[in-house]
C-alpha cells in the first residue's frame, strides 16, 4: 500500500502569507474609494449634512453633504443632487460646478453632489470601471472624482432580497434594485440604508421647501431616455416651456411624462409625496452601455468608441452620436438645461424665482472644457 | 445582519484554511489560498 505524503504545513502557511500579502495590496487599492471627493464650493455656501434632516443618518456610511446657499433676496428653493448613480459623472460634474461657481441674488440653492455616497466607495472592475477620473487644471494641480457604483455598496446593504418589493406601492422588481437609490423613494425611516437615505432626501425637499429639484442622470446611447427631461405632471409645464427654450439653444432634449405606474424614482415620488417640481435628467454615456469596447477613464471622459461609430451607422442609438460624447458636452448639457429652468421658474411659480449667476454658458464649457470651472483644493483628501 | 454576513465568512473563511493546511496536493492548496483573498477582504468589510 502506498503511503499518502504527509500535508504540507511549510506550503499553506507561505501561501497563507502570500494570500495576506496579496489580500492587503487588494484593500490599499480597494481603500481609495473611501476617500471622499473634495470641494471648493464658491463664497457663502454653508455646509450642512443630511442627518440634520434625518438625525438617524448620524455617523452612518449614508450621511453626506449638504451645501445652501442662501440669496439676499427671499424667494424660491432650487436643489440639485448629483450622484444619485456615481457611475454617472456628468450629474455629479454639473452639480460641482453649480457648488463651485453659483453666486445667488435671489432665492436659495441647494447643492448635494455626492446623492448617494455608499455607492462612491465602491466601483465595477468586473466592468472595466476606472475608480477615479481626473481633471488637470490650469494651476497645475488635478481634481479627482471618484468612479462609483450605480448601486449602494453591498457592506451597506447586504443582504439582498430575491425581489425587492417597493414598501409604498408593492411594485416588485429584482432584488438589488433595493439598492438602488432611484428606485426607494420616497424611502422608509426604519428600512434598508438605501431606503433611509431615500427618506433623509425627501424630508430635506420637505424641509426646506423646495420649489424645483434637478436629479441629474446619464444614460447609455442606446436607450431609449436619454438626452432627456423626465417631468412630473406637476412639472410637465415648466418642462415644456424649457424644452423649446434648449431647441432654440440648439440643444435638442427629449420630454417624457413621469410613468404614474413606474415607482420609487424621483421624478415621480418626489412629486407624490411633496410640492416640489421634480426634474430628472439624462444624457449619453458610452462607458455605460452594453455595446461599448474598452472601458477605461479615457472613455468616461471622451465617450469615444468605434462600436457606437457603427452602431449609430445602423440606427440603433438615440443620441446623435459622431464619434464621442465628451464629459465637456454631457456637462453643458445639464448646466444649461438647469439655468433655463431657473430662469423660467417665476412663471409656474410667482414669487418664487431664483437667480443663479456665474454659471458658465454652454459655449463656455464646450469650448474651454469642465476642467475651466473647477476650483484648486487641497492636495491631501480627507479620509 | 452585518454580524451575521461577518460570521459567516469567518466560519467559510477558517474552513477553508483548515483545509489548506491539512492538504497534500500543492495545487489544491495553492486554490485554497486563491479562496482566502476575497474572503479576508469581506470579513474586513472591503470591497
Amino acid at each position: 500500500m502506498m503511503r499518502q505524503p504527509a500535508a504540507s504545513w511549510k506550503t499553506a502557511i507561505l501561501l497563507l502569507l502570500l494570500s495576506l500579502f496579496v489580500a492587503f495590496v487588494a484593500a490599499r487599492d480597494f481603500r481609495v474609494m473611501n476617500a471622499p471627493d473634495v470641494f471648493a464650493p464658491a463664497e457663502g455656501f454653508a455646509r450642512k449634512m443630511l442627518s440634520e434632516y434625518f438625525p438617524p443618518l448620524k455617523g452612518t456610511t449614508a450621511d453626506t453633504p449638504v451645501f445652501i446657499r442662501e440669496g439676499k433676496e427671499p424667494g424660491g428653493t432650487v436643489l440639485i443632487l448629483g450622484g444619485t448613480h456615481p457611475v454617472e459623472s456628468a450629474g455629479i460634474l454639473a452639480a460641482t460646478l453649480f457648488l463651485e461657481n453659483a453666486s445667488v441674488p435671489r432665492g436659495r440653492l441647494i447643492v448635494i453632489p455626492n446623492a448617494n455616497a455608499m455607492a462612491l466607495t465602491h466601483n465595477s472592475p468586473q466592468e472595466g470601471h476606472p475608480q477615479q477620473i481626473h481633471f488637470a487644471l490650469k494651476d497645475g494641480s488635478t481634481r479627482v472624482f471618484r468612479y462609483g457604483s450605480r448601486a449602494t455598496n453591498f457592506t451597506d446593504e447586504w443582504p439582498f432580497p430575491e425581489i425587492y418589493v417597493h414598501p409604498a406601492s408593492g411594485q416588485k422588481l429584482s432584488g438589488k434594485e433595493r439598492s438602488n437609490l432611484n428606485r426607494c423613494y420616497p424611502g422608509v425611516p426604519d428600512g434598508s440604508m438605501t431606503e433611509r437615505l431615500a427618506f433623509a432626501i425627501v424630508e430635506l425637499i420637505r424641509k426646506e421647501k423646495v420649489d424645483l429639484a434637478f436629479d441629474l442622470h446619464e444614460a447609455s446611447p442606446e436607450y431609449p431616455v436619454v438626452n432627456a427631461i423626465v417631468a412630473h405632471e406637476r412639472s410637465m409645464e415648466l418642462a415644456a416651456i424649457v424644452t423649446m427654450e434648449l431647441e432654440g439653444l440648439g440643444i435638442p432634449i427629449r420630454l417624457e411624462p413621469s410613468p404614474k405606474n413606474l415607482r420609487g424614482l424621483s421624478h415621480r415620488e418626489w412629486g407624490d409625496s411633496t410640492d416640489v417640481l421634480p426634474i430628472l435628467m439624462e444624457t449619453g454615456n458610452p462607458s455605460q452601455g452594453r455595446l461599448r469596447g474598452r472601458t477605461d477613464e479615457r472613455l468616461v471622459l471622451t465617450g469615444e468608441d468605434k462600436a457606437y461609430v457603427k452602431a449609430a451607422a445602423l440606427g440603433r442609438l438615440f443620441i446623435p452620436y459622431e464619434g464621442n460624447q465628451l464629459i465637456a458636452y454631457r456637462v453643458a448639457r445639464h448646466v444649461t438645461a438647469i439655468r433655463v429652468f431657473v430662469e423660467n421658474l417665476e412663471m409656474v411659480r410667482p414669487g418664487k424665482g431664483v437667480t443663479l449667476e456665474g454659471i458658465p454658458q454652454y459655449e463656455e464649457i464646450l469650448k474651454q472644457g469642465v476642467e475651466a470651472f473647477l476650483k484648486p483644493v487641497p492636495k491631501k483628501r480627507e479620509v | 445582519m452585518t454580524f451575521v454576513y461577518r460570521l459567516l465568512v469567518l466560519v467559510i473563511l477558517a474552513l477553508v484554511i483548515r483545509c489548506m493546511f491539512r492538504e497534500r496536493d500543492f495545487w489544491k492548496q495553492a486554490t485554497a489560498a486563491l479562496v482566502v483573498v476575497p474572503l479576508v477582504l469581506r470579513l474586513l468589510m472591503i470591497k
